[in-house]
């Protein structure tokens, strides 16, 4: 008896099971919404007051909106900060961006990423890592695609990672250097809302060149190891002296 | 197996040459789903049984086999995971031989309407732990005031029928639980009828062992349908406050106490303090928590002007703050209490808040004072007792409404009621330049003030569909009413006159009225897509009433005409403006130029209703401001930024009256009622720089500012037979003075994290020319200053700070060059922070202060070292108690130096010195027990 889950069996919308024949290209537009006073509240070495009191103090002021893109192939995916502006009141007034390039390339098993950090610019150049990702039961929809939860926690950066991966898309590529997963990452939520990243459009569309690095790459050539170190190094000198390392690294 | 398994670990112990199992297997299946017919792509994954990691993947063939070569040989949890299937978990434990083959493995559909549940709700979550099925209970809307009941009725795969009866996958529910306790006895319906279905926040449903079992603890296999009902986490309400009392010596107390209130959208807070140590309002800190929400403002300017759409600035409100200002002159008496509510639903938000403060101020003044006029000079020597009084009502309130995403309405409005009332009592003493004793002033002055302030805004502003374009409009209403009574006394005696004696009293009944209403427009239109023009317009009509009746109360109280004044002062102020906008990667370029026009009227007369005493004033001023603006921001933390503006700003209502004002008969203050506007050039350039890697920054601005036209007070010194020197100020307009300052700062470490030096300096000249007796004087004012700071943490119990500054300050004449002054500021600082046991900390700061003028032989050094012992208490760390001293050397007090066209002056006054406190602070969330290095995030 205990088997009887199931009071209905029905067939399932057409849509649901198009995953035969995907289409496994195109362009995913993550909208990203930073939560400064969460990031905060993660921070401890603050006293709880002090970080109590930027919570109560900033409220709903403290979120940032931007939007970021993922090209992916079933071989590959490129990610990159995106040139439309989320913030609506943001027009008129351009920031300059951090060179931001993640390109994973699953046939080959490597990495190839351009990332700005800490004042200067790093070329990592690897084969793929395998994080250790647990698989958790829940299930929910994102941009209409049913996606199945996995966690990950990051020790360094003091860093509770929920990923949602979808079920219908088998690529293991996602937004910022999160990957790794049997399908495609459409959301990220990094310290209960801190960090939110959400597909919220997704075109299936054939691509050319979008997948490819920019041809001038200058920067200093790394490893993931020694990515991580200076990483690392930074993180543990930033909380020594008691400062929030996200000023210059990215979250 | 078991057999075979212990002789794989004798074999294992008596020879490492065999391993019971192989290290690496494949391991192989199929999956098909219930009825039988094989699954194509769906997702196999080996993860831990420990934890559920992830070790590895793949996806099933067209004939919904799969295979995983070579994977360590360990036991995995295989699960499959397919759209519209339940997923499925599975043991798979070490294999013995390679390939493990685990044959066809069965996978069920999920019902429609579970699947929908994930699909169409809203980002539901629904989610499958083994047996358990969760809902969100919130992604299921009812009508508000519903049971848990008719939630439930609408939750696939559970059917209640009419009497209450609950089913779950066709089962009957045996027990409902709430936050997985048995709710008033074992009646399912107890719950799921009288708890609001508001109040929930998950439904579980699971499988649970039956009663007969957990009484034997005998597990008979028998599995009955249980749901537990999960409460809302109210984790986003809560409490906090703090609640203080100190006492010291020499009847020195304070108290003060805050307490806040919160949940999901709405913030209220109480705060109350009262003191007799000179802290005449609250810290920044704890008027932010008061605030809450309502501390920070963005788009609340509706002034609109050049780049007003340029970026996004967040600014504390501190308009009225009743935060500690205390200028460290003499000493305070202080009360106020306030209280502030916030709501919140992000959609729209409402602040307001009420706060009463008072503060009662007693001085003592000494001041020395050089005057120059013309090829001589005078000395005046003034005794100031003040006794000041100030009580403020403010009500603050502001209310922001997002109409949709394209349109956002804010409206403001803040009121304050004040009474003031100061009595004073001034001795002047004049000599000449050989101090040969001229004369000697005693005033009496007392004054009773009520005054009235409002100011109002709002501001709308809309998004249009195209990107980038956008249309701001703001109105506003501003009001001010004073009505005084001064009551002014005055003694003049002379020490060689013909005169000897002569009194002066006088009662001024004055009353002001003025108000002001103003509106903006803003448009923003984006030319190409990195280019933007913006354009505003400004229209702002005030009005100035202004009525002074003086009476001679010597005469009966009879009406003084000459001192009496009634005038109607009308401004007028219309700028239209426009700018192109160039941005792109980290460039930002404005350039733009307005037409303003301002229009000054006035009429005075001695009395409302009495003939002119002047020809009105009538005078219309057009000018163009140019305006140019330029930001850019290099690769790696580099920022540069420059502007240019042409500012005019209206002469002030006080200097334009054409009757002096004459509280203290030794220095008249006259108005000008032909004053024109100030008009100047300013010019600013920044540069930052920020390296994250070196922990270091550096950053150097400058600004300068030449004047067109520029309002300084002139001067006219005058050695009256009948009253001795006499001092009448008068506002005027000249050209050519200018400004210039820059300051440099830059922060370092020595050792990262142990020891870092700041570096800070400034620089700044100003020129200011002035009349003197009719003849022009040019002040130029010179100065210098280091301040270097050395931050040392050589273990986390302890904070070491030593500071030192130098500040040189130039003052020169151009007529009269002997009376030139070089005055000198400097002082050391030295500070502890040690935490010297678990739960007790150690404070002390010393500080030497060395003031220098050459000139007048002026040297005078001050000391101050404070302390305080503190000690946490209880479990939570909620109480304080901490023993403090204050300017243990007993040598505190104010000293000012300051020197202008054509004096120079220096003032001392003492201020509250040596004291010691104890204190007692309870604080509803607790202490950390360690030391904090910022105080800044």
């Amino acid at each position: 008896m205990k088997n009887i889950l199931i009071a209905f069996i029905l067939l399932l919308p057409a849509a649901l099971l198009s995953q035969e024949q995907p289409l496994e290209e195109g362009v995913i537009r993550y909208l990203v919404t930073h939560n400064w006073s969460k990031k905060m509240a993660a921070v401890d070495y603050l006293s709880k007051q002090q970080r109590e009191r930027i919570a109560y103090m900033w409220g709903s002021r403290s979120e940032w909106k931007v939007f970021t893109t993922l090209y992916f192939s079933p071989t590959a995916t490129r990610y990159e900060d995106s040139e439309e502006r989320a913030e609506p009141d943001d027009e008129g007034y351009s920031w300059r961006k951090d060179v931001y390039q993640i390109k994973r390339d699953f046939e080959n098993n490597t990495v190839h990423d351009i990332i700005q950090m800490i004042g200067k610019t790093y070329i990592i150049e690897d084969t793929l890592s395998k994080p250790e990702w647990k698989i958790l039961n829940e299930l929910k929809e994102v941009a209409g695609h049913v996606c199945m939860s996995a966690s990950l926690s990051d020790t360094l950066k003091k860093q509770q990672i929920i990923a949602w991966f979808a079920l219908d898309m088998p690529l293991s590529g996602g937004p910022e250097r999160f990957c790794g997963l049997p399908g495609l990452i459409l959301e990220v939520d990094v310290n209960d809302g801190a960090m939110l990243i959400s597909a919220d459009r997704i075109t299936l569309q054939k691509l050319d060149k979008e997948l490819d690095l920019p041809k001038k790459q200058k920067g200093k050539k790394v490893t993931e190891a020694e990515y991580q170190e200076v990483i690392k190094k930074y993180v543990e000198e930033k909380t020594k002296a008691e400062e929030p390392w996200f000023w210059g690294l990215r979250y | 197996m078991q057999k075979y398994r212990l002789l794989s670990v004798l074999l294992f112990l008596s020879t490492f040459l065999y391993a019971q199992n192989p290290s690496k297997v494949t391991l192989k299946g199929a999956v098909a789903d219930t009825s039988g017919s094989e699954i194509a792509f769906a997702t196999v994954m080996l993860l831990t049984p420990a934890d559920s990691t992830l070790v590895n993947f793949t996806r099933t063939d067209d004939k919904g086999n799969f295979e995983f070569r070579n994977v360590k040989n360990i036991p995995y949890l295989l699960k499959i995971s397919y759209i519209g299937y339940l997923p499925l978990q599975q043991y798979v434990p070490e294999a013995g031989v390679s390939p493990n083959d685990l044959g066809q493995i069965g996978i069920k559909p999920i019902s429609t309407e579970l699947m929908e549940v994930v699909v169409k709700t809203a980002k539901a979550t629904l989610s499958i732990r083994g047996d358990t099925i969760e809902y969100d209970a919130s992604s299921f809307k009812v009508p508000s005031g519903s049971t848990v009941e008719d939630l439930l009725r609408r939750l696939p795969g559970i059917e209640v029928d009419a009497d209450g009866n609950i089913k779950a996958q066709g089962q009957d529910v045996k027990r409902v639980y709430v936050d997985g306790k048995t709710f008033f006895g074992s009646d399912p319906k107890a719950a799921t009828k009288n708890l609001g279905a508001e109040t929930l926040s998950k439904v579980q449903v699971y499988n649970e062992k039956s009663e007969q079992s957990k009484l034997t603890g005998v597990d008979d296999g028998k599995k009955e349908k249980a749901m537990n009902l999960e409460l809302k986490e109210e984790y986003k309400k809560g409490a906090f406050g703090k609640v203080s009392g100190a006492v010291g010596d020499q009847e020195r107390w304070a108290a003060r106490g805050n307490y806040n209130r919160f949940n999901e959208k709405e913030q209220l807070s109480f705060i109350a303090y009262g003191n007799n140590i000179n802290q005449t309002g609250v810290n920044w800190e704890d008027y932010g928590e008061f605030k809450g929400q309502n501390s920070f403002s963005d788009f609340d300017n509706g002034d609109f002007g050049f780049n007003s759409n340029g970026g996004r600035y967040y600014y504390f409100n501190s308009d009225d703050a009743p935060v500690n200002n205390f200028d460290g002159r003499g000493f305070t008496e202080n009360f106020g209490s306030g209280a502030n509510y916030n709501f919140d639903n992000k959609k729209a938000k409402f602040n307001a808040s009420y706060f009463y403060n008072q503060s009662r101020l007693f001085v003592d003044q000494y001041s020395d004072r050089q005057t120059f006029a013309g090829d001589d000079s005078f000395f005046s020597s003034d005794t100031t007792g003040n006794t000041d009084f100030r009580g403020n009502h403010t009500l603050n309130s502001r209310f922001e409404k997002d109409i949709d995403s394209n349109n956002v309405l804010i409206v403001k409005a803040n009121g304050r009621y004040s009474n003031a009332s100061s009595d004073s009592y001034q001795t002047q003493h004049f000599s000449s330049s050989d101090n040969t004793p001229i004369n000697n002033l005693n005033i009496n002055n007392n004054n009773d003030m009520d005054s009235w302030r409002l100011t109002s805004a709002a501001i709308f502003r809309h998004r249009f569909r195209k990107k980038g374009r956008s249309f701001a409009m703001s109105g506003g209403y501003n009001n001010n009413r004073t009505n005084g009574m001064e009551n002014l006394f005055s003694l003049n005696r002379f020490f060689d006159a013909t005169t000897v004696e002569d009194q002066i009293r006088q009662l001024n009944d004055n009353a002001n009225d003025s108000w002001q209403a103003k509106s903006s427009l803003l448009f923003t239109e984006p030319l190409a897509k990195k280019w933007f023009l913006e354009t505003f317009y400004n229209f702002s009509k005030a009005n100035n009433r202004v009525d002074r009746q003086v009476a001679d109360p010597e005469n009966s109280g009879q009406r003084i005409d000459s001192l009496s004044i009634f005038y109607d002062n009308n401004i007028l102020y219309n700028r239209i403006g426009s700018s192109i906008r160039y941005s792109n990667e980290g460039l930002n370029v404005s350039v733009g130029m307005a037409a303003q026009q301002l229009n000054l009227k006035g009429e005075y007369a001695r009395d409302e209703g009495a003939p002119l005493i002047a020809e009105p004033i009538d005078r219309t001023f057009t000018n163009w401001t140019p305006n140019l603006d330029f930001n850019y921001e290099f690769v790696n933390n580099m920022w540069l930024s420059m502007n240019y503006g042409y500012g005019i700003s209206e002469p002030q209502f006080n200097d334009l009256q054409p009757v002096p004002n004459v509280n203290n008969p030794a220095f008249r203050v006259e108005g000008n009622p032909n004053l024109g506007p100030e008009r100047s050039h300013s010019l600013g350039l920044n540069f930052n720089y920020w390296n994250p890697s070196s922990m270091s920054s550096i950053g150097i601005g400058s600004d300068y500012n030449i004047y067109d036209s520029q309002i300084v007070y002139s001067q006219t010194v005058e050695a009256l037979d009948t009253f001795g020197i006499v001092t009448t100020t008068r506002p005027e307009n000249v050209s050519g003075g200018n400004r210039f300052s820059t300051y440099l700062w830059s922060n370092f470490p020595i050792v990262k994290t142990k020891l870092t030096l700041s570096l800070n300096g400034n620089l700044n000249f100003g020129k200011t020319p002035a009349f003197v007796n009719g003849v022009e004087n040019e002040t130029t004012n010179n100065g210098f200053g280091l301040n270097a700071r050395f931050n040392y943490t050589p273990a986390q119990k302890l904070i070491i700070g030593l500071s030192g500054r130098i500040g040189f300050n130039d003052i020169s004449y151009s007529i009269e060059k002997r009376q030139n002054q070089k005055i000198q500021n400097h002082n050391i600082d030295a500070s502890v922070k040690w935490q010297f046991a678990s739960k007790f900390f150690l404070e002390s700061n010393f500080n030497y202060a060395i003031y220098r003028n050459d000139r007048f032989e002026f040297n005078r050094d001050v000391p101050i070292l404070n302390a305080s012992v503190r000690r946490l208490l209880g479990k939570q760390n909620r109480l304080e108690v901490r023993l403090a001293a204050f300017d243990l050397l007993d040598r505190r007090v104010n000293i000012t130096q300051r020197g202008t066209q054509n004096y120079v002056v220096r003032s001392i006054a003492p201020t509250l010195a040596r004291y010691f406190m104890l204190s007692l602070t309870y604080n509803l969330r607790g202490y950390e027990d360690k030391i904090s290095k910022n105080n800044w995030w």
